[in-house]
């Protein structure tokens, strides 16, 4: 009965302990909310929670008996207090013990067995969504930025359209003063044209005067050569030759 | 004469070549195969016709009084210059781009500014691991969940699941 008493007085006597060190690794109380930046952003959750020993009793709990009763304290108090809870039959061994020897045996089995792969695996889903997030925000934020870039490279190409109208500008110009050359040159080649056309009409006028003249002083002269006088002329071309053929002889 | 030479402004066309977006390419390229093509003629003609020589027409021409009375009347003769009607368009249009130009430059700086916003929101995002849900729909406000429509999980409607 005073076991009972004490059993029931023990989460009193709990409450009024101190809170629990905080120690390195070990898991720290998260103070959240009680700042001014109470709206700041949740610090990110710790890698690993807090530390415990055959899978129940948390590591602190050993720190805390440490000082008073070293290494092995929490053991013998396990022990002592199963031991009375056994024989004092607070708890009563029955068919559910039985069962739940074997459950739990299958379970631990079972956790030790495959409980990282799980684990494992729940990661990669997690890591799958994170990925498709991130991704997502580095797509947008390239996106703005070739789309800022662009807009930049249009204002700059706006810019240039002065270009544009000098040339157009110039090809008026162009064609403008090209036009004129023409029409000076047009009247030049018309004039000229016409005075050259004069000038060939006088030039072959006085050729074809001059070739007709000729042509009947000749005629008039062969007709004139009488038989006479071309026999004495034939004559004299021969003595010529003689004269020469003898001077010939000579110098040769 | 004033208004003859209005002298040619040296256009770099490299610079404006670097200039054209893509689109109109063609456009350019046909301006510039225009002005060549105008630059090739109007470098082909002499600037001025060469002199005639009266003194020899006027020793060989027979016919008389014709030499001279062609002299007479090739100093007389005033060839018009060609009226010019396009540079006053041009100008109109060049006024006219400026302005709109001047509108489109403040719309992309308008675009600009809301694109560096989105950035900066974007940039200074915290990041996706120490987010909770109610963080994600204030980021990206199309994925909050609309409880007032759709009162029931999932709180959208199923075509969006």
């Amino acid at each position: 009965m005073l076991s009972r008493l004490v059993l029931r007085a023990a989460p009193a006597a709990l409450r009024a302990l101190p809170p629990p060190v905080a120690v390195g690794v070990l898991h720290t109380t998260r103070t959240l909310h009680t700042t001014q930046q109470s709206l700041a952003p949740v610090p990110p959750l710790p890698e690993k929670g807090g530390e415990v020993r055959h899978g129940l009793i948390p590591e602190e709990f050993f720190q805390f008996l440490y000082p008073k009763t070293g290494v092995t304290g929490p053991y013998m108090l396990g022990t002592g207090l199963l031991l009375y809870l056994l024989s004092k039959e607070i708890y009563v061994v029955n068919h559910e013990t039985a069962a739940a020897a074997c459950i739990l045996t299958v379970i631990v089995y079972a956790i030790k067995k495959f409980g990282p792969d799980v684990a494992a695996f729940a990661d990669k889903l997690n890591e799958e969504k994170m990925a498709t997030a991130l991704a997502m925000k580095n797509e947008a934020v390239q996106s703005l930025q070739t789309a800022i870039e662009d807009e930049k490279k249009e204002q700059w190409r706006a810019e240039g359209r002065s270009y544009l109208f000098d040339a157009k500008r110039n090809n008026v110009a162009m064609l403008l003063e090209a036009n004129y050359r023409e029409r000076l040159l047009m009247v030049y080649n018309e004039v000229k044209k016409r005075l050259d056309y004069q000038v060939a009409m006088q030039t072959l006028k006085r050729q074809k005067e001059q070739d007709h003249m000729i042509q009947w002083v000749e005629r008039n002269v062969v007709q004139s050569i009488t038989p006479q006088q071309q026999k004495e002329s034939i004559a004299k071309c021969i003595l010529d030759l003689k004269a020469l053929s003898k001077s010939a002889h000579a110098v040769v | 004469m004033a208004g003859r030479r209005a002298a040619l402004k040296a256009v770099d066309w490299a610079a404006f070549a670097e200039r054209v977006p893509p689109n109109q390419r063609a456009m350019f390229n046909a301006l510039k195969t225009r002005n060549d093509a105008l630059t090739a003629r109007l470098a082909a003609l002499p600037e001025k016709p060469p002199a005639i020589d009266w003194a020899f027409y006027k020793a060989n021409v027979a016919k008389a009084g014709m030499v001279d009375e062609f002299q007479k009347k090739f100093s007389a003769l005033k060839v018009p210059e060609p009226v010019d009607a396009q540079t006053a368009k041009i100008d109109a249009q060049e006024k006219e781009t400026a302005k709109s130009t001047a509108e489109y430059i403040q719309a992309s700086k308008a675009r600009i500014a809301q694109y560096e916003q989105e950035l900066q929101k974007l940039k200074s995002m915290i990041p996706f691991e120490q987010m909770t849900y109610e963080d994600l729909s204030e980021a990206f406000p199309e994925t909050k969940l609309n409880k007032e429509k759709y009162p029931y999980w999932p709180h959208k409607s199923i075509a969006d699941l």
